[in-house]
């Protein structure tokens, strides 16, 4: 009744092209944003900003590097965790050398390292497809995960082997190390998130985009018709790694302050797998429903107990947390194979000819 | 009639010179040898069928003429420039392109997005630009959703534009199919059984898109069919392989009456 675009006359290609083409789509989303420069820094709580939002957003921004490899051009990746470990490390180097050089611009360069290790390991799936590339990408994790613990000039040579985050301003407004505030660290987090899925956006909707599906859909069709396996595979790596090294680099410098190689082992390429396989492969919406489901629930099941006053120690709650997750997980995939994504579009499918489906 | 020489048929269509010459063509996989020997030509603007029956090697034939197979022996002449070992997106590149047996479209994407698809090489703008989509490159999306529209219209599938290719009937598949080849612009376009598995009905529309195709913008189509009476009445020539071998070259007419051929699908008393 209200989620409909009837009365909504296009009369240009590119009105019609729009990546919202529907009024109230576009009205939403820029709720959303409201929601998330607005109204959760009024009103939430350190907790809700620092421990919900920034990891969702980082996690948000891994699982849309991690879609545009798998969910668009249908490359299995699981060496993801580690492409993160790359930006986090290479910001860490960056950092060192560029004292001055504003951190946000530091951060977003590491995304490039990271991109160029991508291609690398990206190199395999010319040749391989499947399960294979699943193996050849978990080497590149355990390669890298080597790396990061055997070459202590990436972590500076200290003691503990770990990066830690030094303070670093920007426009005077501290953004990172241990003194910056919530809000700040948040609103960079933000922000880069923003820009970059609106890039992302737009890559997939162009050319580029469409490349990678051809490839995911039909590889073969694909290099008939002009697409250069080549290019459109090692692009994708690149823009994927690079979306995951930028997730890294926020993940260390903007919510964590600290962190070694446990922080990017193969469990984080698994987690982000996770999220993209529930959020729905090749959606974009679908790396936020998924990061939500995967970072935000397990947090909701945990205050659950405590909201409704029940005295359920702590290590139950964890037990309890596991299995619900758990069998969320499996219910959602059985109800809707293709994510929350897909449940997200047939729910809009609906509202639409609502209430009158006949 | 000379070979280079252009002609015109008796439903007043010009038909020119030599567009690929395919000289002495031998393929083999390990053992078996796929075309032996085979030597035929493709002229400007006509409709070339290759028939055969099952197994005869007519589509690795296509798959030789746009590069994904190579032939160990022979080689292919393309606009009188003999054709070095190339890659499939290459042959792409030069203006050949075509449609598959089983419908090979992009399951996952729209309709309107699968015969975007086929503008690919047609789309030159930077990675930057993509970026933005803004400026340049959504001039150039939009510049090339109209040349899309315009083939929409024409195979008349607008009501189809949205939807995902998957959910859609065969016929309409292999209309889409047909609309993505378009889109490229061939000027040699070739169609691997176009009408395999459709009702009377859908053929006789699909042959309608064929001659359209043809008559509008002059394409050269090479096809490969099995149903006799459509290429009887589409082709100028037919070519007619065996076992990998060629057994007849000439109108549909020649082709029909020729012994070989009738041997070759109706099988010999020994």
């Amino acid at each position: 009744m209200f989620y409909r675009e009837a009365g909504q006359y296009k009369t240009s290609y590119k009105e019609d092209s729009a990546i919202f083409p529907i009024l109230q789509d576009r009205i939403a989303i820029w709720f959303y944003l409201a929601v998330a420069f607005v109204i959760i820094p009024l009103f939430g709580s350190e907790f809700l900003i620092n421990s919900v939002m920034i990891p969702f957003l980082v996690f948000a921004l891994a699982t849309i590097g991690l879609n545009i490899l798998t969910g668009y051009t249908g490359q299995i990746s699981l060496g993801h965790g580690a492409f993160m470990g790359v930006g986090a490390y290479s910001t860490y180097k960056l950092v060192t050398y560029f004292p001055d050089t504003n951190v946000v611009v530091l951060i977003l360069l590491s995304g490039f390292f990271s991109a160029a290790v991508g291609m690398v390991f990206g190199l395999p799936s010319l040749k391989i497809k499947g399960f294979y590339l699943v193996v050849t990408t978990l080497a590149a994790q355990f390669f890298l995960e080597w790396a990061f613990i055997r070459i202590p000039w990436l972590y500076n040579y200290n003691d503990s082997g770990a990066i830690e985050v030094p303070q670093r301003e920007v426009f005077n407004i501290i953004v990172t190390g241990p003194d910056a505030s919530v809000l700040s660290r948040y609103f960079v987090v933000l922000s880069i998130v923003v820009v970059m899925t609106w890039i992302a956006s737009n890559i997939i909707h162009g050319r580029i985009g469409r490349s990678w599906m051809m490839i995911r859909d039909m590889d073969i069709a694909a290099e008939l018709i002009g697409v250069r396996p080549l290019f459109a595979k090692l692009s994708s790596f690149a823009v994927s790694s690079f979306y995951a090294g930028v997730a890294g680099a926020l993940m260390v410098f903007l919510w964590l302050g600290a962190a070694e190689v446990e922080s990017f082992d193969v469990n984080v390429s698994f987690q982000i797998l996770f999220m993209v396989i529930i959020g729905g492969l090749g959606s974009l919406v679908g790396s936020f429903l998924g990061a939500a489901f995967i970072w935000i629930l397990p947090i909701v099941i945990r205050a659950v107990p405590r909201i409704m006053g029940m005295d359920i120690n702590a290590s139950t709650v964890e037990q309890l947390n596991f299995m619900i997750v758990g069998a969320l997980i499996v219910l959602f995939l059985i109800i809707e194979p293709h994510g929350l994504a897909r449940m997200w579009a047939i729910l809009k499918q609906k509202l639409r000819v609502w209430p009158f489906p006949y | 009639m000379s070979f280079d020489e252009s002609y015109t048929t008796p439903d007043g269509r010009t038909i020119g010179g030599v567009l690929m010459e395919m000289r002495n063509i031998t393929l083999r996989f390990g053992g078996v040898t796929a075309i032996k020997d085979i030597s035929f030509d493709i002229r400007q603007g006509e409709i070339r069928a290759i028939i055969g029956p099952n197994g005869a090697g007519k589509t690795s034939m296509l798959n030789v003429i746009n590069g994904f197979y190579h032939p160990q022996e022979g080689e292919i002449i393309f606009r009188g420039e003999t054709r070095r070992r190339m890659r499939p997106y290459e042959a792409a590149s030069q203006g050949i392109s075509r449609t598959f047996q089983n419908v090979a479209l992009f399951q996952g994407m729209s309709t309107l997005d699968n015969i975007m698809a086929g503008r690919t090489l047609k789309m030159h703008k930077n990675f930057f630009w993509q970026m933005l989509r803004y400026g340049p490159a959504l001039q150039e999306e939009i510049e090339h959703r109209k040349v899309v529209e315009k083939i929409i219209d024409f195979l008349e599938i607008q009501s189809i534009r949205k939807k995902p290719v998957g959910s859609l009937p065969y016929g309409l598949q292999k209309r889409v199919e047909l609309a993505r080849a378009l889109a490229a612009e061939p000027s040699l376009l070739l169609l691997d059984e176009p009408m395999a598995g459709m009702n009377v009905e859908e053929k006789e529309d699909m042959s309608r898109f064929i001659l359209d195709v043809n008559d509008e913008f002059g394409t050269t189509i090479a096809l490969i069919e099995h149903d006799m009476g459509v290429v009887m009445d589409l082709a100028d020539r037919v070519v007619a392989l065996d076992y990998g071998k060629k057994i007849a070259d000439g109108t549909p007419q020649e082709v029909q009456s020729n012994q070989a051929v009738i041997d070759a699908y109706l099988g010999v008393a020994h």
